[in-house]
């Protein structure tokens, strides 16, 4: 059907107004809005666990550029001698200024580097470190019994004696702590194996594993997952 | 209530066995309409949300709240680690540590151990080797890490209002003490509170040497006390009982169990003679007469109300009694128990206690002492030693007449604030102003402060050095366990400074100075002083036992007031106080009524005012919150037409006050009880406007009672806020559920052991069941007293909140632990009962049944867990709770507190955000501490005792046992043995972990 505009007044209504692609624009905002309700929270959960909000692998920048790599991995210090407390509190423990200065009074004494390392212990003000491991408020964390029962540092810190500069290894989500709680025999080490920050499971971790739990009494499964043993 | 009680109803009710046995509140004894209402809505704290605002005030609140609500994902400021410098010794980032130091009370000492976390005081604890509070502690005690921490605390010098500094104070006094030297003094007056402090006694008596013509005040609210004991024995003299020889008590007006610097100590004291007593089968009876109710009255077995008057018949009566007269005889309530009480006393001559405490007049001591004296308990149960605080000050009186004869150019009030706390009769504001040069060193910058010419911020205790004695004479020190926060002096800081000294003012080095005897090796010194502090106290300082002899004749019953002649003793006696000027004439007018000022049962006497904390802490008996009340007796108010909640006005003298009225079941007819440590008028502090200055009305002679005043209802109402119907448990009928009562000898009132119901409930995991502990609690109701000790330890160790009156009055008190108050028969003269309620953890809990996102559930040591970061604040598991012990996070509690308060916070237990569910979690933190050291040592089983909840460390009775109840050994599973064991609601078939033993009852009560 067709008309002009001369003889629209005379000519009955059409009985089709639109067209058959009128309303492809109103088809495609819908399909895009339908998209997006899928794709919104798969990007906001990507986002959310992306390296860039979790800081995993993103090492800030330090009042000293103190590397993890030289000190402990090619100097072989071990990591009790500057994080004190980890077998023996909660907390494994920042050094003192003074841990620095035991060696650093001989030795790089005129480094610029370790200027700020100076100035700390003249003046008595405390060196401000970037903190890269934070747990929520409500998770309570205790270094010294996942030491003592074989948990290595590497498990959750990452290889450290690798890293240049220090960064996160793992974001620390709930399935991360979970994953361990739950099977803790595929992560024990013996405890000569805790310090190893090269550590791989070994081939017989599927027999070595279980002997472990055992060993050093680990009650998994049931008992730590419950909520109490880190929520309180 | 909405209208004054119908007295008689109530009776018929009871009389007719067709009330409740146990009720909380006359509101429920009657049953009115708006108590059922209270109850029959499931949730009282949801009503104001059942009242929404508007919708525009509501999109309003949304707006905002969206607005605000991305401000909180800002950073916390927390991401940064700050190691030390110099690592000190001993000090473990993120381990508590532990100081033995001493609470202050009112100038008194308690033994106490400051728990610090990284260089932060967070908690305190009693000291269990201190010989006086032997581990116990009281309310101030536990609140006073949060008095570190008030930011209403002075933090500066301040001239004429202005802020200054030490320096500029020191210049200014310069020549000032250069004038006081050449004038020898004169003119000069010291004002204190009582000094116990032998430090400080020092440093006044060097003050002294310096200005000869100085003259020494002290403001003690225990000068009755001692006056009682010089008119008895002619000498001033501390008054101890010993009740682990007695074999009955009788308290006229006695607070042995109330909020006191005595309170720790003789709580212990008394619950240990009595569970002794228990332990034989005996009951040691503890009979009360008292014109108001306290917790001493509420703990009695046989209590009775009597006025003021009528105590001191009652005690000529036992003394004639006892000088071989007739035993008392009569008809009314207060004859017959004077009856009983005689033949209690007359069986245990010589191992009897007549008591009397500090409200009580000193013609009532001296009697009391006499009566003692006749039974032959002095010597054997009762037992005296010289005062504690140091004599020779004049009272406030005294410093009053002197500032009036304009004998007074210079006055320093060390540590006081008589402008609050001075009976009104004195008008101390007024006088002060003739004084020219005015110093007030305080905690606060209090209205004394504002008053003064100069105010000096006084170091809290928590951050300074000194020493303090406790009532038995034993010195236990004081030691600082963080750098003042602000810039705090100690008194003898500042004595040494203003006696010209030039040996220096360091705290530390005065407090040795006092220590080291004289010609002491210094290496010796310093090893016995540092045991000492290590021990929190010195070993055998308490102060030795005399044995006084009673002098001259009992005052005659009908003249009162003779006093015993100046006698020599062990101790040169004071002058005699000048006699006291008569009593006001009686009005004659309108109602005459008899007014006794009482100290707050959780201020007491309204020094630490602004502690949050204690303002929230429910009354004892009341259960009001955030002020005082006047509280009046059933039959007044019946007569009167008063009901609870109305404004009345008392007058007296000229002067009157007006508070809200409160009807107290106990209370002595005629009696209207005042309630002192209100009605602060500091600007911009947290007590300010809060209640009514009881202090006005306080008579100078007599500071504790009043005759002849008159009450009358104002026609306003103002109902004040109270926790006495929150959790109001379902009784059985037998009344048996939920209090039960022991009678010695006769049959256990105890659910019997080993029986369980059946229960839909799976079994436990047998796998799994009693291979780790399993924590249960045991609660002795015969010990508990109602201190309340355990609900501030609680709100310290746990994060808790306060939240505020508003919140309060719509049911929304956050308390973890709540002491359910009781009463049983009479409203005039009633039994009183106390029910601590904490979680009960029930093995078969009502509340995880209901949690959609089981954020509440149990853990194999039989805990019942709350996991925050699950709750979605359904609120269900809260209805579900037989025992009402689950509190909800209406709104944001915690955000909004002061960044100096927050630094109290134990780091081991999150902060709870709003929306959350919270309750008592038997101080997880505390269980995984131990869990955790078992754990690193091959699982090793964990000592009974190892883990002591905050409730059960803080109770100054030990009527809380804590530990594994799969040990049989244990003593909780000991105490779960007892015959009068029972569980709280135990019908419903919840097998809770918490339990209760029976309190113990004399014959003849019902039972």
């Amino acid at each position: 059907m067709k008309g002009t505009a001369d003889d629209r007044p005379s000519r009955p209504a059409p009985a089709q107004l639109f067209s058959p692609g009128a309303d492809a624009i109103y088809r495609l905002v819908l399909m895009t809005a339908a998209a997006c309700l899928v794709a919104l929270p798969v990007l906001g959960a990507g986002i959310v666990r992306s390296n860039y909000v979790t800081g995993v692998g993103v090492a800030p920048s330090q009042p000293v550029p103190f590397s993890h790599k030289h000190h402990s991995g090619e100097l072989g210090i071990d990591c009790r001698y500057c994080h004190t407390g980890v077998e023996k509190t909660a907390s494994a423990g920042i050094p003192p200024t003074h841990t620095c200065m035991t060696c650093h009074s001989q030795i790089w004494t005129g480094s610029d580097m370790l200027k700020p390392v100076r100035e700390s212990y003249e003046q008595d003000k405390p060196l401000v470190w970037r903190r890269l491991n934070k747990l929520p408020g409500y998770v309570y964390f205790n270094h010294s019994v996942h030491v003592t029962k074989g948990v290595g540092c590497s498990t959750c810190h990452g290889d450290v004696t690798s890293m240049q500069m220090t960064y996160r290894a793992n974001a620390f989500e709930m399935s991360f702590c979970l994953d361990c709680h739950r099977a803790p025999e595929k992560y024990l080490r013996t405890p000569a194996e805790v310090w190893n920050m090269e550590w791989a499971p070994p081939s017989d971790q599927a027999t070595l594993g279980p002997q472990l739990v055992a060993r050093y009494h680990v009650r998994g499964g049931e008992r730590l997952t419950e909520c109490g043993i880190c929520h309180r | 209530m909405s209208g004054p009680p119908d007295l008689e109803a109530l009776r018929g009710r009871l009389e007719g066995g067709d009330g409740p046995r146990f009720w909380r509140s006359l509101d429920a004894l009657a049953d009115s309409p708006e108590f059922r209402d209270y109850l029959a809505s499931e949730f009282p704290a949801a009503s104001r949300l059942a009242a929404a605002p508007d919708r525009r005030g509501f999109l309003k609140l949304m707006a905002a709240s969206f607005a605000l609500g991305g401000l909180t994902a800002c950073g916390d400021g927390r991401d940064y680690e700050v190691p030390y410098v110099n690592q000190p010794e001993r000090i473990v980032p993120g381990t508590a540590l532990s100081y033995a130091s001493s609470a202050v009370f009112d100038g008194f000492g308690n033994g106490i151990l400051v728990t610090t976390r990284n260089g932060r005081p967070v908690k305190v604890e009693g000291n269990p080797d201190h010989p006086w509070s032997r581990g116990g502690t009281d309310v101030i005690g536990q609140a006073s890490v949060l008095g570190l921490y008030d930011p209403f605390r002075s933090q500066a010098v301040q001239h004429l209002g202005r802020p200054a500094s030490w320096a500029a104070f020191n210049a200014a006094m310069l020549p000032q003490m250069a004038a006081w030297r050449a004038g020898r003094g004169k003119g000069l007056a010291v004002l204190t509170g009582p000094v116990t402090s032998p430090t400080v006694a020092a440093e006044l008596a060097r003050l002294l040497q310096a200005y000869p013509e100085a003259r020494r005040y002290a403001h003690s609210s225990r000068d009755g006390l001692l006056e009682g004991a010089r008119r008895a024995y002619g000498q001033p003299l501390e008054t101890l009982p010993d009740f682990s020889k007695a074999r009955a008590i009788v308290s006229l007006d006695g607070d042995f169990l109330d909020l006191g610097p005595g309170q720790v100590g003789l709580s212990r004291r008394w619950s240990e003679a009595r569970r002794a007593a228990s332990a034989q089968g005996r009951l040691l009876p503890l009979f009360s007469a008292a014109p108001t109710p306290g917790l001493t009255s509420a703990k009695a077995d046989d209590a009775v109300p009597a006025s003021a008057a009528r105590l001191d018949a009652i005690a000529h009566a036992l003394l004639a009694a006892a000088a071989g007269g007739a035993a008392p005889s009569g008809d009314d309530t207060v004859d017959r128990w004077t009856g009983r009480a005689w033949a209690a006393l007359s069986q245990a001559k010589g191992v009897g206690v007549v008591t009397a405490g500090l409200a009580a007049s000193p013609d009532l001591h001296a009697l009391v002492h006499r009566l003692n004296g006749a039974l032959g308990n002095t010597g054997a149960t009762i037992l005296h030693h010289a005062p504690v605080a140091e004599a020779g000050a004049s009272s406030l009186a005294d410093l009053a007449g002197a500032m009036d004869r304009g004998e007074v150019r210079a006055l320093i009030v060390l540590g006081a604030n008589p402008v609050y706390d001075a009976p009104g009769a004195l008008d101390f504001a007024e006088r002060m102003e003739r004084v020219p040069l005015k110093v007030h060193a305080g905690l606060y910058y209090d209205e004394t402060g504002a008053h003064a010419d100069w105010h000096l911020p006084l170091a809290h205790p928590l951050e300074s050095w000194g020493d303090v004695r406790s009532l038995d004479g034993t010195v236990g020190l004081i030691q600082p366990t963080v750098s003042p926060l602000y810039n705090g002096h100690t008194v003898p800081e500042i004595l040494a400074f203003l006696g010209g000294t030039d040996e220096g003012t360091d705290a530390l080095a005065l407090l040795k100075r006092r220590w080291r005897n004289e010609g002491e090796d210094a290496a010796a010194f310093e090893a016995r002083f540092a045991g000492a502090l290590r021990a929190g106290f010195f070993e055998g300082s308490a102060a030795p036992v005399l044995s006084p002899t009673l002098q001259g004749a009992p005052p005659s019953p009908l003249r009162g007031g003779v006093r015993g002649g100046g006698g020599s003793g062990e101790i040169a006696p004071v002058p005699p106080a000048p006699p006291p000027p008569p009593a006001p004439p009686h009005t004659g007018e309108g109602n005459d009524v008899d007014v006794v000022f009482r100290p707050d049962g959780t201020l007491y006497d309204g020094t630490h005012a602004d502690l949050a904390w204690l303002q929230e802490l429910p009354k004892p008996l009341t259960k009001v919150v955030w002020e005082n009340v006047v509280a009046v007796s059933p039959a007044l108010a019946a007569r009167e037409g008063i009901a609870t909640g109305d404004l009345v006005r008392v007058e007296a003298g000229g002067r009157s006050i007006t508070g809200p009225a409160w009807i107290l079941p106990g209370q002595a007819a005629d009696t209207v009880t005042l309630g002192l440590g209100y009605g602060r008028d500091v600007p911009d502090h947290l007590s300010r406007g809060l209640g009514y200055d009881a202090g006005a009305l306080r008579p100078a002679a007599t500071p504790w009672h009043l005759t002849g005043a008159r009450i009358v209802r104002t026609g306003e109402r103002r109902s004040p806020a109270t926790t006495q119907h929150l959790g109001t448990l379902p009784d059985d009928e037998e009344g048996r559920a939920i209090l039960r009562t022991q009678v010695p000898g006769a049959a256990p009132v105890g659910d019997p052991l080993g029986v369980s119901a059946p229960s839909f409930y799976p079994p436990p995991d047998a796998r799994d069941r009693w291979t780790a502990a399993q924590w249960g609690m045991a609660i002795d109701l015969d010990a508990c007293t109602g201190c309340n000790a355990c609900v501030t330890a609680c709100q310290a160790e746990n994060n808790i909140p306060v939240v505020g009156r508003e919140e309060v009055a719509l049911g929304r008190w956050l308390g973890w632990i709540r002491i359910d108050r009781y009463y049983e028969g009479d409203a005039d003269a009633p039994a009183t009962h106390f029910q601590p309620v904490p979680c009960m953890h029930c093995e078969a809990a009502p509340c995880e049944v209901g949690c959609p996102v089981e954020a509440t559930l149990h853990d194999s040591e039989g805990l019942n867990l709350q996991v925050y970061n699950r709750c979605v604040g359904t609120r269900t598991c809260q209805s579900y709770c037989p025992y009402k012990v689950r509190r909800f996070n209406y709104l944001d509690y915690s955000g909004g507190m002061p960044p100096v308060t927050q630094q109290q916070r134990n780091p081991e237990v999150t902060v709870r955000a709003r929306g959350v569910m919270e309750k008592c979690t038997y101080c997880i933190q505390r269980i995984a501490t131990a869990r955790i050291d078992s754990a690193k040592d091959a699982h090793a089983p964990i000592p009974d005792g190892t883990v002591e909840t905050a409730c059960q460390g803080a109770c100054p009775t030990r009527a809380i046992t804590f530990g594994n109840v799969a040990d049989p050994q244990s003593a909780v599973s000991v105490a779960k043995r007892d015959p009068r064991h029972y569980a709280l609601l135990g019908h419903l078939n919840t097998k809770p972990r918490t339990t209760y033993l029976a309190a113990l009852a004399p014959e003849g009560r019902r039972t």
